[in-house]
């Protein structure tokens, strides 16, 4: 049974092994030729931290200029290619022998309907997971190697470097991968999945992309600075909201009534001495902001991924049901 | 009982309703083993349904059917039947060996020597793509993937229906010739009665929907005898084709 799925899928195969070997020799390259940019430009130090006083100049910004955007495709390849092998791996699986009716003659042979559904469903998606992960890897070896000057300065949640890290490429492969397999048992035209699988997929993803950060609790980061609530922030930071403590450490609630007291009449500059100290008198003893913690990335990536997870389930189930139905 | 003791078809009150209406309905019948069965109707009469119902890709509506005692599902078609249809259908980027090949890997008590032998009488190339076959070589190649699965129970849906009359005529002789030998019984679709004489010594004539007429070919000609224009198979079952129109 394998050999006759390895031998169906041999075009997609022969595809996905030459997109990964154009893809290594591509990104290793570019990785080679960055990382020897870095040393031209005397610039390796600031790859581990961005805020270093030699990294403000000129030098890393041409380097930013020439290898962020470059770097930055590659992430968004990791998520694209997902898609892709729902679209052109999952949904015509099964709609194209239902078209072409050789259904007929793979369920007129010996072996079992889910034997044989079974059989494609793993050998044809093995490899489109394989080439997910060894580019996802790849990617990823090219995104440390820039480090702070690159896509990671934005942080773990930074929408690119958190949908082409840890588990999210994957889960987003089996779901795209499985629903594309669904939906093509179900309708039974390849046009139809392909589509179908599109459409469901993109808002899938995005809905969960946006709700995900709704299930991070805020860590509140307090600071003597009262008029920057940004002050001494690291890079990659992402804040939810900003605010003020009064000295006995509860949120004020009306700011703008304590901060109005302290506008001068006169159209006069107020240092920032000045300010603070009259809105320390006026109840606002420290400000705060509430940051998206970055340990909590890893608990993120599992959460969405479990979803993901479960909704393959759902669809392969789905499929069973809908290959093995009788007409 | 052992398996082999059940008859290849048992068929009761079978029914089969589509949303535009019955296709066939109060099917009963028994396909006795060892026999080429002739199935005839004309079109719309419900005999590839009726096939469609014992290969398990369609499910009754009503009544019961068994294949050698199982009842047909959609887990899959029982071990001992094959079945070819009109479409023939064989992925076409696969070779003829790489047919054969799929054979052998989808079915456990495949013959691989016989299959060959089967594909080399015909004189196809096994080597080519079946994309590029004639008609007749495709045929044969189905035959071959259907044979080669050595079932007790072969049908043929119309299997002769694209061939010119040099292949048709070779690969119904060949059919036979097998058949016979291994003793499969066969069910047999055709609209070309005249093929059928000769061929078949049992018939099941379908019109609209429901069996009209059904058992061994000589049985049959033998109650008919006397009456003119049914002396022979093809001329019977026109007649009542014929009469059923003309109802």
């Amino acid at each position: 049974m394998t050999w006759i799925v390895w031998r169906q899928q041999r075009p997609v195969l022969i595809t996905l092994a030459a997109g990964l070997v154009v893809a290594a020799a591509a990104i290793l390259l570019l990785r080679a030729g960055m990382v020897s940019d870095l040393q031209t430009r005397n610039i390796v130090d600031c790859v581990r931290d961005g805020t270093l006083q030699a990294c403000r100049g000129e030098g890393p910004r041409a380097f930013q200029k020439s290898w962020y955007d470059l770097i930055h495709f590659a992430q968004l390849l990791v998520i694209v290619v997902p898609a892709l092998v729902g679209l052109f791996i999952g949904a015509p699986l099964f709609a194209r022998e239902f078209e072409q009716g050789t259904h007929v003659l793979a369920f007129t042979q010996s072996v079992s309907r889910t034997r044989w559904m079974a059989t494609k469903f793993v050998v044809a998606a093995l490899p489109a997971l394989l080439f997910v992960a060894v580019l996802q890897l790849l990617v990823r070896s090219w995104v440390n190697a820039a480090g702070q000057l690159g896509p990671l300065a934005g942080g773990p949640y930074y929408f690119s470097t958190f949908d082409a890290q840890g588990v999210s490429p994957i889960a987003y492969t089996l779901f795209a991968y499985t629903l594309g397999v669904f939906v093509g048992a179900l309708f039974r035209r390849t046009l139809v999945a392909i589509t179908l699988t599109l459409g469901v997929f993109v808002v899938t993803r995005g809905f969960l992309s946006t709700w995900r950060e709704s299930t991070i609790e805020p860590v509140r980061v307090l600071s003597n600075e009262l008029t920057d609530p940004y002050a001494g922030m690291g890079p990659g930071q992402v804040v939810k909201n900003t605010g003020f403590l009064d000295a006995k450490g509860a949120v004020v609630t009306d700011v703008n009534a304590a901060q109005a007291k302290c506008v001068p009449n006169a159209r006069i500059e107020v240092s920032v001495e000045d300010r603070t100290a009259c809105w320390q008198q006026n109840g606002l003893a420290r400000s705060f902001r509430e940051v998206l913690p970055f340990e909590q990335a890893t608990t993120v990536h599992l959460l969405e991924a479990s979803i993901f997870a479960g909704l393959a389930v759902l669809f392969v189930l789905g499929s069973v049901w809908a290959v093995r139905r009788q007409a | 009982m052992s398996e082999r003791e059940h008859p290849p078809v048992v068929a009761e009150n079978l029914g089969k309703k589509y949303s535009r209406g019955w296709a066939l309905r109060d099917c009963t019948l028994r396909v006795p083993a060892g026999r080429i069965v002739a199935l005839v109707g004309p079109n719309g009469a419900g005999k590839s349904t009726l096939m469609g119902m014992i290969t398990g890709l369609i499910r009754p509506t009503a009544g019961r059917i068994a294949v050698f005692g199982d009842v047909p599902n959609g887990r899959g078609m029982h071990p001992a039947v094959a079945f070819l249809t009109q479409a023939k259908p064989l992925y076409p980027q696969f070779t003829v060996a790489e047919t054969l090949h799929y054979g052998r890997s989808a079915n456990p008590g495949w013959d691989q020597a016989y299959a060959e032998s089967l594909v080399e009488r015909a004189r196809v190339p096994f080597a080519a793509k079946v994309g590029t076959l004639s008609g007749g070589q495709r045929t044969r190649v189905a035959l071959a993937l259907a044979l080669g699965k050595r079932p007790r129970l072969l049908m043929l849906d119309e299997p002769l229906a694209d061939l010119d009359p040099l292949a048709r005529e070779t690969v119904l002789r060949t059919l036979v010739e097998e058949c016979r030998t291994q003793c499969i019984t066969v069910l047999l679709s055709s609209h070309v009665l005249a093929e059928l004489e000769g061929v078949c010594d049992h018939l099941v004539l379908l019109t609209d929907g429901r069996v009209r007429l059904a058992g061994d070919v000589s049985e049959l000609l033998r109650a008919h005898a006397g009456q003119p224009g049914m002396q022979r198979l093809g001329e019977l079952a026109l007649a009542y084709m014929r009469a059923e129109v003309a109802a």
